[in-house]
């Protein structure tokens, strides 16, 4: 019993370190991003540009793939339960809805999670292995400005923009299926879908997007500079990585779905 | 002049350094040697401020280094090169964009004379044809070479160099040695070098230190380094397996440890 108490109070312990150094990231990630915004030589040397080509633009191909399916699969599914109890008029509504609030913006962010936290996450470890991030602080060049705010404002771009695109494809995969299986034409799709959505369904799905992204960066990034003992700490602290980020997005997500619509 | 005045350190159970004293002379070569894991490297890490003391100072001139954290290091930082053992070179950005680093960050150089300077250096190391390549298409000796056209960016006044020759073939390495001397004779460089290469240190140093477990063991020029009666000293100098310094490194008795299952 001693023990389990013992267990569960170095982990909570454990868990507070962790949120504070993410406190402070966070912090000093947007005091020097508001440096590199204000300074045009400083921003041209970010190369959010790339960054932005690099997360988001290359990432393309794997959402808009997976978001396609998945739009499919949902409509299979929601169109069978309707049609059950007859209601397949609203299943355009229903389906955009769906996937506007929730489906398109917490699977992009678990895609990108998966494809670029990692990478950054492993990017800034084999760095702070290698002592490059030691270099760096020896030359008085702050890390977090030179690795951390490229990334960070690169996916605050780049998340909401594929979000969207995620969206529109999944409702797209969605209208194939209705238009080549259930008959229903563009015209009615479009319409059901536009008389259902209001507003607030995608700011919300963008605001969670933004939210999202940042824990990406901060969690990758934090990850990385945690980083100890050669190239299998490198290996545990990406899968770390993954882990904490997928887990705290889909906390994320419940709340703020709650606060929108609870 | 740099003074390291009674720093400890401990790493777990681990005294790494217990009470080093020692000082450098501003412009003169200071070499620093010992045994592996005879505390150099953790030295060299408090020396640059990447780690504090558990107890002591150490002093720049009147500016005491460890009493810095963080930001505050910065100026500190801007006067120094540090030469790494393993180059830590960025591998995402090119020779000539290494050694720009430091100098777009610290400076509001127009790009045309970051470029001029980024030339100058890498002539100074030999390497002017190499910039535009990045630091995996380059050899062990030339990635040390960027490294040490990146340290000496900002024209430092004191360059830290951590094991400079370790792992090169012993052209190389006398070539890396001969640039330490010539940067601290016709540039007035003051050079620390961490090493446990006992020639090289001989043929150049202006002082000499010898580190075992954590103190300092012997200090003074090559000749009286080369002169002392000490046993311990000796075999340093002459690298010979027996002598008073043991290869074993655990502390328990073997009879004892084997009779304990």
């Amino acid at each position: 019993m001693r023990n389990l108490f013992g267990y569960v109070g170095r982990a909570f312990i454990a868990f507070l370190g962790i949120l504070s150094r993410i406190y402070f990231l966070f912090r000093e990630t947007l005091v020097q991003s508001r440096i590199v915004l204000h300074d045009p030589v400083r921003r041209g040397q970010a190369g959010i540009l790339r960054r932005i080509d690099e997360v988001g633009a290359r990432s393309l191909p794997l959402v808009m793939t997976v978001s396609a399916f998945l739009g499919i699969a949902f409509t299979v599914l929601v169109s069978f339960q309707l049609r059950e109890l007859g209601a397949l008029s609203y299943l355009p509504g229903f389906v955009a809805v769906a996937l506007l609030r929730e489906v398109g913006p917490l699977i992009t962010a678990l895609i990108i999670a998966g494809r670029v936290g990692a990478a950054f996450t492993s990017r800034i470890g084999t760095m702070k292995v290698a002592e490059e991030i030691l270099a760096l602080e020896t030359m008085a060049i702050n890390p977090v400005r030179f690795l951390v705010v490229n990334r960070f404002l690169a996916m605050l771009v780049s998340l909401p923009a594929l979000t969207v695109i995620a969206s529109v494809t999944a409702l797209a995969g969605g209208f194939l299926y209705g238009n080549l299986r259930l008959g229903i034409t563009l015209d009615t799709y479009l319409r059901e879908t536009l008389d259902v959505i209001v507003f607030k369904d995608v700011y919300s799905g963008l605001l969670k997007s933004v939210v999202f992204a940042a824990v990406i960066v901060l969690v990758g990034c934090d990850r990385g500079f945690a980083v100890e003992g050669g190239a299998e700490g490198v290996g545990r602290a990406t899968m770390l990585a993954v882990v904490s980020s997928t887990l705290t997005i889909i906390v994320f997500d419940t709340i703020m779905t709650t606060a929108f619509y609870g | 002049m740099i003074t390291v005045d009674n720093i400890s350190k401990t790493y777990g159970n681990r005294k790494v350094l217990d009470g080093l004293c020692f000082s450098a002379e501003g412009r003169k070569i200071t070499y620093v040697f010992g045994t592996s894991g005879g505390g150099k490297s953790t030295m060299l890490k408090i020396l640059i401020g990447a780690t504090a003391p558990d107890s002591g100072e150490v002093r720049y001139g009147d500016l005491d280094i460890t009493a810095l954290r963080g930001r505050s290091l910065d100026p500190y930082r801007k006067r120094i090169g540090v030469l790494f053992q393993n180059n830590a070179l960025l591998n995402s950005l090119t020779v000539a964009e290494n050694i720009a680093l430091p100098i777009r960050e610290h400076t509001a150089l127009d790009q045309n004379i970051v470029h001029i300077m980024v030339k100058m250096k890498l002539e100074l190391v030999g390497l002017r044809d190499f910039e535009d390549l990045y630091p995996e298409q380059l050899s062990g000796g030339m990635q040390k070479r960027v490294a040490l056209a990146r340290a000496l960016a900002l024209d430092p006044e004191v360059v830290y160099f951590d094991e400079p020759t370790s792992g090169l073939d012993p052209i190389i390495a006398s070539v890396i040695t001969k640039l330490i001397k010539d940067l601290n004779r016709l540039l007035g460089i003051t050079c620390i070098v961490v090493t446990h290469a006992v020639h090289e240190a001989m043929k150049i140093a202006d002082k000499i230190i010898l580190l075992y477990r954590g103190k300092v063991l012997a200090e003074g020029t090559p000749q009286e380094i080369r002169e002392s009666a000490d046993p311990l000293v000796q075999q340093f100098i002459t690298g010979s397996p027996d002598g008073p310094i043991s290869f074993h490194a655990s502390s328990k008795d073997f009879r004892d440890d084997l009779l304990v299952g």
